[in-house]
């Protein structure tokens, strides 16, 4: 530093040096000394700064956000294993639980959140990763793209299967899953297999319709004299009973119940073994009448429950209304949280007369088709909901619409089943549309046979079989936990129904933040998964791990789970990480280690 | 279901209040007590009515509270379970099904006998102030339990470690989910209200030895077995317990300071006494 300082005073930025030059001597001797020092401070000070305001980058400390054990087991559990890894590896990590609602609120809405362990609801058509991974919707809040990732060549692969029909699809879907694989923008852990409670001695036919949808509780065929009376069942969320809008996202999952309560243009009717096929429903029939537009003819005298008739206008209204539930009186749209990609799907909606419409989609006619499967809302409820909410006194969140924030009860569908009462976390009580259009002679879809549908609140599986097994209950439709299944004891009465699902567990990165907008360490992490022994451990073996995230029907072969992750495979084995290796992975990507062995990272 | 329960619930704590009074009360208090209730239940009236709109209050308060609690969003699971580390899985691991079946007696018969049994001894003393300390301190606990639930968001063993933490009750006897749901919310677990209320009257009996010198240890033995029992289950983390504890004595403290403080009887005498000096006038 001595050093420095002498020669500093001479010759960096010597033009100070030599100002008043003409005064004394001595004067100019004072000047020179105090030039000097400012310039020698001043380049000290430089270095100094150059030293002092270097960030030093910290252990990397993240947080886990999940459900709590009453809310989802299976995620607490998950959370804590991975925590437990990415200890191991030198990340200092912290596991912030939350209830159902606020931790979609979280995840969702406010993006709150560095990693999160989750249920994602899935698709049985992988078209479901549009919304959730184009990066026009990284800042929108619901379903679409929670993780605000944002890479151009994804958005190419996922618009590539839209357009495309046929086997052209299903190559663009191929060369999507495995871009995305390669990017990790989440990384799928398994699929659970489902399993249910089912009473067979007062209904048959419980293996028709799969009991996550619509179908399941339609068509079931009453045994005996009294069970046509009420259909009895248990629920283990309690969120049915307190919210029935489906455009909420915080308090929908797969959104079966609202689907019984609302109709949709066309369903997907899926069989409890997983057979699926596009079925019209509201509408009778659709017709292409050039290669995007869609001629659709809605059925006749079709009416919602409070008597007021289905029209085509409210088919344009919900297409129009979920695409910004502002309806254009907002400087920008606010879409839906729900229903995000299948209604981007519609260019324009063209009323031809009270039952005839002509859809022109702006994508290939598979995703099209797709585009049918949202809810009908009757415009006369709903047009009211386009403005902003209001609580007095607080800023709200622009686009926060009366639309997705009202718990919408009594809910007005035209569903096969109308809604009659319910008590928070008690129980929600459903009554038969005795018009709905599938009890006419003529229509041969699956029907409403039960006068009433009550969906009873019970937050545990075995206080949920104790029900079925004392013939309070008939069948449980949410799937049970994985710890119980062993412990079932068939009765003949009382079986469980397995059935496959399309939903899948994952973990989330908030891309917007460093280190997780970092494809490289998202592939670390990926790595230090074991998704089979976590099958094991925490799902007792009822799943399947998964490297991608669609059905078995969409999944490609080499993206087929072969005893490991074909793309990613676990550093290490038997759930134990072999630490070397994990460092070694990450130091290879960039990051570095520090003596202690905590991974530091610049956040 | 929750009928059932509900009954044998019932059924259970009135034979053990029935046998109890049998022992500790005795034949001769009740005798007085059967001369005297009117003016014991007077003296009780006040704090009995505050008691019950506490609790009124409390049932539906408990509704909201969830929501309120996640708009302040303080999420104290995470600093509770790294402070205490595995005492609770310790616990656990001496599990064996008669030391469930008793502390899932306790947790559930045992706590209603605890707080029910104290109200009916007490009123059977000619002095009516344990009588009042007692439910004075209820309703202390009741209101400043709320107040921390509102803000500290916090869940139980069971639910963060729900493989290491067996959640004993709701596992080996379903049947009393559909009894706890009706009262307690998931995430309300600091303190520990069952703890704070036991104690409560195991403080209180401990001042009473000297009428009821049994009854002091069995509401000891009681007491304790309840603390213990809420950690055994795996519904509260043992920082609970401790403030639950705390709240107990603080609760058990300020009734002392409050009871005899103000007495309506006094206040309404005066203003019916002016109302007579009005009329006289």
């Amino acid at each position: 530093m001595g050093d420095e300082r002498i020669s500093a005073g001479r010759t960096p930025d010597g033009d100070s040096a030599v100002t008043g030059s003409t005064d004394g001597i001595s004067r100019r001797a004072a000047l020179a000394s105090a030039v000097g020092l400012t310039a020698s401070t001043s380049g000290c000070v430089r270095q100094l700064r150059s030293i002092v305001n270097r960030d030093d980058i910290q252990q990397l400390s993240l947080t886990i956000t999940t459900r709590s054990a009453d809310g989802d087991r299976e995620s607490i559990r998950l959370a804590r294993e991975i925590a437990a890894t990415l200890e191991t590896v030198g990340i200092d990590v912290s596991i912030e639980m939350r209830s159902n609602e606020e931790f979609l609120r979280a995840v969702l809405i406010n993006h709150d959140f560095d990693l999160y362990v989750g249920q994602h609801p899935g698709g049985i058509d992988p078209d479901f990763l549009y919304e959730t991974l184009h990066s026009l919707y990284a800042d929108e809040s619901g379903w679409q793209n929670p993780f605000g990732f944002t890479n151009l060549l994804i958005d190419d692969r996922l618009e590539a299967q839209r357009v495309a029909d046929g086997d052209e699809r299903r190559e663009a879907v191929v060369a999507m899953l495995e871009a995305i694989a390669i990017e990790q923008p989440f990384v799928p852990i398994c699929t659970p297999t489902e399993y249910r409670l089912v009473r067979d001695d007062r209904y048959d036919g419980w293996s028709r319709g799969h009991l996550a949808t619509r179908t399941g509780y339609l068509d079931l065929e009453p045994q005996t004299d009294n069970s046509a009376d009420r259909l009895r069942v248990v629920h283990m969320d309690p969120r049915p009973s307190e919210n029935l809008n489906p455009l909420n996202a915080e308090y929908r999952e797969q959104g079966t119940f609202i689907d019984l309560l609302y109709d949709s243009l066309a369903v997907e009717v899926v069989a409890a073994d997983g057979d699926h096929a596009l079925e019209p429903w509201l509408a009778e029939g659709w017709e292409w009448t050039d290669e995007s537009t869609l001629r659709l003819a809605l059925r006749s005298d079709c009416a919602f429950h409070d008597g007021e008739p289905v029209t085509a206008d409210d088919v344009a209204f919900t297409y129009r209304f979920l695409e910004d539930t502002v309806l254009g009186a907002d400087a920008f749209p606010a879409p839906t949280p729900r229903y995000r990609g299948r209604v981007a799907a519609v260019d324009d909606i063209d009323v031809r007369d009270e039952t005839t419409l002509e859809i022109t989609v702006g994508t290939g006619q598979a995703v099209g088709e797709q585009a049918l499967t949202v809810p009908i809302l009757p415009e006369h409820r709903w047009s009211s909901r386009a403005t902003a909410a209001t609580v007095p006194g607080v800023r709200i969140a622009q686009g926060t619409t009366e639309a997705v924030v009202t718990d919408n009860i009594p809910p007005i569908g035209s569903g096969p089943f109308q809604y009659d009462s319910h008590s928070d976390r008690d129980y929600v009580l459903f009554e038969r549309f005795d018009d709905h259009f599938t009890r006419r002679g003529s229509v041969d879809l699956p029907e409403p046979t039960v006068e009433e549908l009550r969906i009873g609140i019970d937050p545990r599986s075995t206080s949920a079989i104790q029900l079925l097994e004392d013939d309070s209950a008939d069948v449980t439709s949410s799937p049970l936990e994985s710890y119980v299944i062993e412990d079932i004891e068939e009765t003949d009465a009382v079986r469980p129904l397995e059935s496959p699902s399309w939903t899948f567990y994952h973990l989330g990165f908030n891309a917007r933040s460093a280190p997780f907008g970092n494809p490289r360490f998202r592939q670390v992490i990926a790595q230090l998964i074991d998704k089979a022994w976590l099958v094991d451990e925490v799902f007792h073996g009822h799943a399947t791990p998964i490297a991608t995230p669609v059905t078995d029907e969409w999944t490609p072969d080499d993206l087929a789970w072969d005893g490991a992750d074909p793309k990613m495979p676990f550093l290490g084995s038997n759930g134990e990480v072999d630490v070397d290796t994990a460092r070694t992975a990450f130091e290879e990507a960039g990051f570095r280690y520090d003596a202690d062995g905590k991974l530091r990272v610049r956040q | 279901m929750l009928g059932r329960v509900l009954v044998q619930l019932v059924v259970v704590v009135m034979l053990l209040v029935f046998v109890s009074t049998a022992l500790f009360v005795g034949r001769s208090r009740l005798r007085t007590t059967r001369s005297a209730w009117r003016r014991r239940l007077r003296a009780a009236a006040p704090i009995t009515i505050v008691l019950v709109a506490v609790l009124l209050l409390n049932s539906v308060a408990r509704q909201i509270v969830p929501d309120l609690s996640w708009i302040i969003d303080w999420n104290l699971t995470d600093p509770i379970h790294d402070l205490e580390g595995e005492f609770i899985i310790w616990l656990q691991a001496q599990a064996t099904p008669s030391v469930t079946a008793y502390f899932s007696f306790m947790y559930i018969y045992g706590y209603v006998f605890l707080l029910v049994f104290p109200t009916i001894a007490y009123f059977a003393l000619s002095e009516t102030r344990p009588l009042r300390e007692l439910l004075t301190a209820y309703t202390l606990n009741y209101t400043i339990g709320l107040v921390l639930y509102v803000f500290v968001i916090a869940y139980g063993p069971r639910n963060v470690m729900p493989e290491l933490v067996d959640a004993l009750l709701y596992d080996t006897y379903p049947q009393y989910q559909h009894l706890t749901r009706q009262v307690n919310r998931n995430t309300n677990v600091f303190p520990s209200l069952h703890t704070s209320l036991a104690v409560t009257v195991s403080m209180l009996a401990y001042r009473t030895r000297e009428p009821y010198p049994i009854w002091n240890v069995v509401a000891a033995i009681l007491g304790v077995s309840v603390a213990i029992s809420t950690m055994y289950l795996g519904i509260h983390w043992a920082i609970d317990v401790v403030a639950g504890v705390v709240l107990a004595y603080v609760s058990v403290e300020l009734a002392s300071i409050l009871v005899g403080r103000w007495s309506v009887s006094a206040w309404m005498g005066s203003r019916t006494l002016s109302l007579r000096t009005l009329w006289r006038r």
